[in-house]
């Protein structure tokens, strides 16, 4: 209860650390009381709340950032076209020393020479476009963890197509959300719901590794506890 | 069935044969030309193309070993040491996502025979290496682009800070006087000269360079954020085995929830005793049960973090 009120205060952090213990301690006494579902359910909202805020502040710093940086990369872009403009009229010519005397080399005013490099110009913009694309890129990678996504399939159970909350693994190596195949084995027949191999509740072991790589998903992805 | 064709058939196994002691004995010319033979009389066997690429892959001649193998294939789109050795030869081309491909399906065939065999080993550190420079080569590209680009932003946001300063020393030089209306006639509000009233908001100079480096701090997040999948860093423990300390290949689990790399533990329970390594508890090897979930999520990991191929 102290973490519910600490929720209503908005103290997300210390919230989150008080349910946390709940759950801990009420998971000590017989599985699936009412109150432990309850404490996950208020845990389950209170970490994506606290995801929400950060996700908010997040998104529109980077937005404004972003369209900062484009327009800032776009005035660069025209600032150096019009200086290569100006410096391109000319056609530069080099100079040589003949016979002590510093003249304009006519065998190189063929003007060839300048033009095999890329025309200033479109130098300029193959690289503004090319800061352009890295620039989406990059603040596309730093804000995909905050867009909500599909969970991917390896992290969610084959029944409930849920993210696991507390998966166990069978003899033939699939992984299950532990309520539900409980529940499988109960009321629809002792086997493993996806290869039908005879199965009893005894032969199902807690997967502790997949356990830890739904907490390191969830500690990155934070939507996703909505989904609880 | 006339005589004539069965003899060719024979005459073709007796070359390939021949071939094989030539191959053995290092001599490879000996042994392409056997091979060429066998292949004259006999072109839709798939094991004289495959020998003949092995031994143009002992000669680096990475070209024949391709074309050699990809016949091999048309006649046995299963054969695991044409897909290998096409895979390598890929490589060689630096057709890194085909390579791969290939790469890929050979160990995938190869497993299905019994596994633990030199060539699954063979074909599983050549396909790490694959994928290590495939992610290795993108990485480089992408760590110069983002360098500029995070440089270039640095510099403008610095320009567009000292504009905005600039443009905010001009504008504020005069105080601002509010003008009223006094019996019909406009006039400074002498009532409003105190000046008091600005200075409640923040100098337009602290805004901005507050701003600025707010625009900073964001910039900076944003791209470490971009460039954290490249960077190198200790691979999260629970994708790791934890007698090796290494990222899993073929996680499998135990009754007391374990989860350990297959070939570890298999050597385990043959070598130190039958009991699980961390809880200690009775264990035989066929109680052990592949964790296939880990596996994919060890993948996802790989897919996004090329650089731990290397620990492979």
């Amino acid at each position: 209860m102290l973490g519910l009120a600490l929720l209503q205060s908005q103290q997300y952090r210390e919230a989150v650390k008080q349910l946390e213990k709940a759950l801990e301690l009420g998971r000590g006494g017989k599985p699936g009381t009412y109150m432990v579902e309850e404490i996950w359910q208020e845990l389950a909202k209170a970490r994506y709340t606290e995801w929400e805020q950060g996700a908010l502040v997040r998104k529109r710093q980077q937005k404004d950032l972003k369209e900062l940086c484009e327009r800032l990369l776009k005035e660069d872009c025209e600032r150096r076209l019009t200086i290569a403009d100006v410096n391109t009229a000319p056609v530069k010519q080099s100079l040589v020393e003949i016979d002590g005397v510093i003249q304009l080399d006519d065998d190189e005013f063929s003007g060839d020479e300048n033009k095999s490099d890329d025309p200033p110009n479109e130098e300029i913009t193959k690289l503004y476009h090319q800061h352009l694309e890295t620039l989406t890129q990059v603040f596309d990678k730093a804000g995909a963890p905050d867009r909500p996504v599909e969970v991917p399939d390896h992290l969610c159970c084959k029944i409930t197509m849920d993210i696991f909350r507390d998966p166990v693994i069978t003899p033939s190596g699939v992984t299950y959300e532990r309520a539900t195949l409980l529940e499988h084995l109960r009321k629809v027949g002792k086997f493993d719901p996806v290869t039908r191999t005879p199965l009893s509740s005894d032969l199902v072991v807690p997967n502790l590794a997949m356990k830890e790589a739904v907490q390191a998903y969830l500690d990155d992805h934070g939507w996703a506890y909505r989904t609880y | 069935m006339s005589p004539g064709v069965a003899s060719a058939e024979k005459q073709a196994e007796i070359l390939k044969d021949q071939g094989n002691v030539y191959f053995k004995k290092e001599r490879l010319s000996a042994a392409i030309d056997a091979y060429t033979e066998a292949i004259t009389l006999c072109p839709l066997i798939p094991v004289y193309w495959t020998n003949r690429a092995l031994c143009h892959r002992k000669r680096n001649e990475w070209e024949r070993v391709e074309s050699d193998c990809r016949k091999a294939l048309e006649l046995d789109k299963d054969s695991v040491k044409a897909h290998y050795m096409l895979g390598l030869a890929l490589l060689q081309s630096q057709q890194y996502r085909e390579a791969v491909k290939q790469l890929e399906k050979a160990l995938e065939l190869g497993r299905g025979g019994k596994p633990g065999t030199y060539m699954v080993e063979e074909i599983w550190q050549e396909l790490a290496k694959a994928r290590y420079t495939e992610w290795e080569q993108g990485a480089l590209v992408r760590k110069r682009q983002q360098k500029d680009l995070k440089e270039l932003c640095e510099r403008l946001l610095k320009e567009d800070c000292e504009r905005r300063l600039t443009i905010a020393d001009v504008n504020t030089a005069p105080v601002k006087q509010s003008l009223v209306e006094i019996d019909g006639v406009i006039q400074l509000d002498d009532d409003e000269f105190s000046g008091d009233e600005n200075k409640s908001d923040d100098p337009p100079n602290e805004e901005i360079t507050k701003l600025y480096h707010q625009h900073l701090e964001t910039l900076t997040q944003v791209f470490d954020k971009a460039g954290a999948p490249d960077r190198p860093v200790e691979v999260p423990d629970h994708l790791c085995c934890k007698i090796t300390m290494d990222i899993f290949r073929d996680p499998v689990i135990t009754p007391s929830g374990v989860t350990y790399e297959r070939a570890t533990l298999l050597e385990h329970l043959r070598k130190v005793g039958k009991f699980d390594p961390v809880t200690r508890t009775p264990l035989s090897s066929d109680l052990v049960v592949p964790n296939l979930a880990m596996k994919e999520a060890v993948q996802a990991y790989l897919d996004d973090h090329g650089w731990a191929y290397r620990t492979y």
